[in-house]
């Protein structure tokens, strides 16, 4: 079992052609939360690209594992199987097609046949009421029309429903008021302390420390220009807000020169 | 010989109806009024034709009806629903042209030829000319209607010209469904539909064509709105070779109201042309209309949507919008949608697109775990569904949403980035 959980090492990814990721190396035990910090452009979003299987997004070299099962190369709906689940930043809308249609046709993917249709229809109603959603939301179609905090819900609202092993935010936190970013954070939190939810691994990707205030990590990565340039507990996302990303770029380069 | 008065005459020509009223007798449309009908189909050339160059595999111009035959003799294709006890008391009518002349001459004839003027169309003389099945609905006024009433028409080897009249007299009120079926082996289908509204008058009107792929056909219907009426109107044009559906709706009276929603999907080597026309000629008349529309394989198809908005129609408030979705890249999709604005202070809106299945949709939709093929199906059926939902009856759009999917469901999907 010393595979468990998900790997990823010596990444490397590109968009058309310009080298974005140039070697990750990160490790999300299931069970953690695992914070990677930095500032724009540093690549965070093609990282959660590549290990979701987006195919604008050409890996390279290295490997994406979810407990011990490589993805490279795996079509994105056969990663979702595996365990894998990305809260996107800029979520999809499909016009036509509801809320719980969607979230019905994508349990019984991943979990196909485990749940009646009245037991999924209380589990969806639990998971709307901890995240403060109103049942009509179900009836609306994917993401058409709804704002950004309406969007970063219904992410939440798809994760808790799939219970995924591994879960990679990103930047869930972004352009959130402070009501729906307590409700992220309570869904979070109410999906861990859960049966199906206790041993899923989180890779929380954000710009700002914000979102850990209601969210703990058990390990903070700073990335930096397609690397991760450090790693630490938890206070290192202190000295982010402190201080910003300016004095740890003084750091790495120092080291590095 | 006497054998040969069993035996039709082919095509459309005198000989032709000449054999169908000595089957049928004058009946409930004129005689001469059929010859001029005809006449005039000799007459008139084919509207439109081809634009841009482009050679579409089925046209009306080089239509040959020469070796059909245009009526049968045994003819039974009409499925009427039976009122109920309530409808009838209310003095609702559904009946056969020939019965409803007999028995209800004076609605009858009020209503025939109002909503429909076939002096300068060619293919709505020919729909008179043969009208062989036709239906007479009527709601007095007042009456609102709670069943469906339910007009079937089912096309056999010979060809099938239906003609659907429909009268509601001021403040009824009831929804029909118009269901056209077939064999393989029927070769046209060429009718008439007309909806006359009285003041204030709701009617719902909801076509399920599923003619054979073989099949061509050629439907005219207009509606006419009288003060403060609402019309809804929606068609399914799934089935058909080639498929020419029209409508026109007149806006007449003040205020009144025209919702029109259509939806086709062209596979195979099928052609749907949809040629929708609201017609605003009184003050605070509003219109909507939706089109959504796809195609794949070879399938192709066009749409013409016209909004005009007449001089004096003050307050009048139109829009339209239609969108396509090319799921091959054989495929193809016409669209033109046009504006006519005479009159001052109105509003009118007016968009369309074409297009394939976005990729990021498809991404978003397997980073839960559906397969590609799945994604594609569901945001292809998502595509139709705010059209379908404008359907009357929850039976009927679950039929529709089955055909949509058996369209959808083996074939290849075209993708943009």
């Amino acid at each position: 079992m010393s595979e468990r959980g998900l790997r990823i090492s010596g990444l490397t990814a590109s968009v058309e052609g310009t080298e974005i990721l140039k070697g990750i190396d990160l490790v999300v035990p299931p069970g953690s939360v695992q914070a990677l910090m930095g500032p724009n452009g540093s690549g965070k979003s093609t990282l959660a690209f590549s290990i979701a299987g987006h195919p604008s997004y050409t890996v390279g070299g290295g490997s994406v594992t979810v407990d011990g099962e490589e993805m490279i190369g795996v079509a994105p709906d056969k990663r979702a199987k595996a365990g894998l689940f990305l809260s996107f930043q800029y979520p999809a809308a499909i016009p036509g097609v509801s809320v719980a249609n969607f979230i019905r046709t994508a349990r019984q993917a991943v979990k196909p046949d485990d749940l009646t249709p009245s037991k999924f229809r209380a589990m969806i109603f639990e998971k709307l009421d901890v995240l403060d959603m109103d049942a009509a939301f179900l009836s609306r179609y994917v993401n058409d029309g709804f704002s950004g905090g309406e969007k970063k819900r219904l992410e939440m609202l798809q994760l808790a429903m799939l219970a995924p092993k591994y879960a990679i935010l990103d930047e869930t936190d972004s352009g959130l008021d402070v009501d729906a970013l307590k409700a992220v954070g309570a869904s979070v939190n109410a999906l861990r302390q859960s049966d199906a939810g206790k041993d899923i691994g989180f890779l929380i990707i954000t710009h700002y420390p914000r979102i850990l205030q209601y969210i703990t990590a058990d390990a903070v990565h700073i990335m930096m220009d397609g690397r991760v340039v450090k790693s630490g507990g938890p206070e290192l996302a202190n000295v982010i807000e402190r201080e910003g990303y300016d004095k740890i770029r003084e750091e790495v380069a120092a080291s590095v020169g | 010989m006497s054998g040969n008065s069993d035996v039709a005459a082919t095509g459309v020509g005198k000989n032709a109806l000449a054999a169908l009223l000595a089957h049928q007798g004058e009946g409930s449309i004129p005689e001469a009024m059929r010859y001029d009908a005809l006449a005039r189909y000799e007459e008139l050339p084919v509207r439109g034709g081809l634009r841009g160059g482009r050679t579409w595999k089925h046209d009306l111009t080089n239509l040959d009806l020469s070796t059909i035959v245009a009526f049968d003799p045994a003819g039974t294709e009409l499925d009427l629903e039976t009122l109920s006890p309530d409808a009838r008391r209310a003095g609702v009518t559904i009946e056969r042209f020939s019965i409803a002349r007999e028995r209800h001459r004076d609605a009858f004839e009020r209503a025939f030829g109002h909503a429909v003027d076939t002096r300068d169309d060619k293919f709505a003389s020919l729909a008179l000319a043969f009208a062989s099945r036709g239906v007479f609905i009527d709601v007095p006024a007042g009456v609102i209607v709670d069943e469906p009433l339910v007009v079937g028409y089912e096309a056999r080897e010979t060809a099938l010209f239906p003609y659907t009249l429909v009268a509601l007299g001021e403040g009824a009120r009831a929804t029909v469904v118009e269901r056209l079926a077939g064999v393989d082996s029927s070769p046209l289908v060429c009718g008439l539909v007309e909806m006359v509204l009285a003041a204030r008058a709701q009617l719902t009107y909801a076509v399920d064509q599923r003619l054979s792929m073989k099949t061509r056909t050629i439907i005219t219907r207009r509606a006419t709105l009288g003060e403060g009426a609402q019309v809804d109107v929606s068609f399914a044009e799934l089935g058909g070779m080639h498929v020419v559906s029209r409508f026109r709706a007149l806006a007449s009276g003040r205020g009144s109201r025209a919702s029109v929603v259509a939806l086709f999907f062209s596979d195979g080597n099928q052609h749907v042309d949809i040629e929708t026309e609201t017609v605003h000629a009184a003050a605070d008349t509003r219109s909507e209309t939706i089109v959504r529309s796809a195609g794949t394989d070879r399938g192709q198809g066009r749409y013409l949507g016209n909004i005009k908005i007449l001089e004096g129609a003050h307050g009048a408030d139109a829009s339209l919008r239609d969108d396509a979705l090319l799921l091959s890249e054989h495929a193809h999709i016409d669209s033109v949608p046009a504006l006519e604005i005479a009159a001052n202070d109105v509003k009118a809106f007016h968009g369309a697109t074409v297009g394939a299945i976005s990729e990021e949709e498809i991404f978003y939709a397997q980073s839960r775990g559906i397969t590609r093929v799945d994604a594609e199906r569901m945001i292809a059926l998502g595509f139709f569904e705010p059209a379908v939902a404008r359907f009357p009856l929850g039976e009927l759009r679950d039929e529709i949403r089955t055909a949509l999917e058996n369209k959808i469901a083996p074939k290849t999907v075209l993708h943009s980035v």
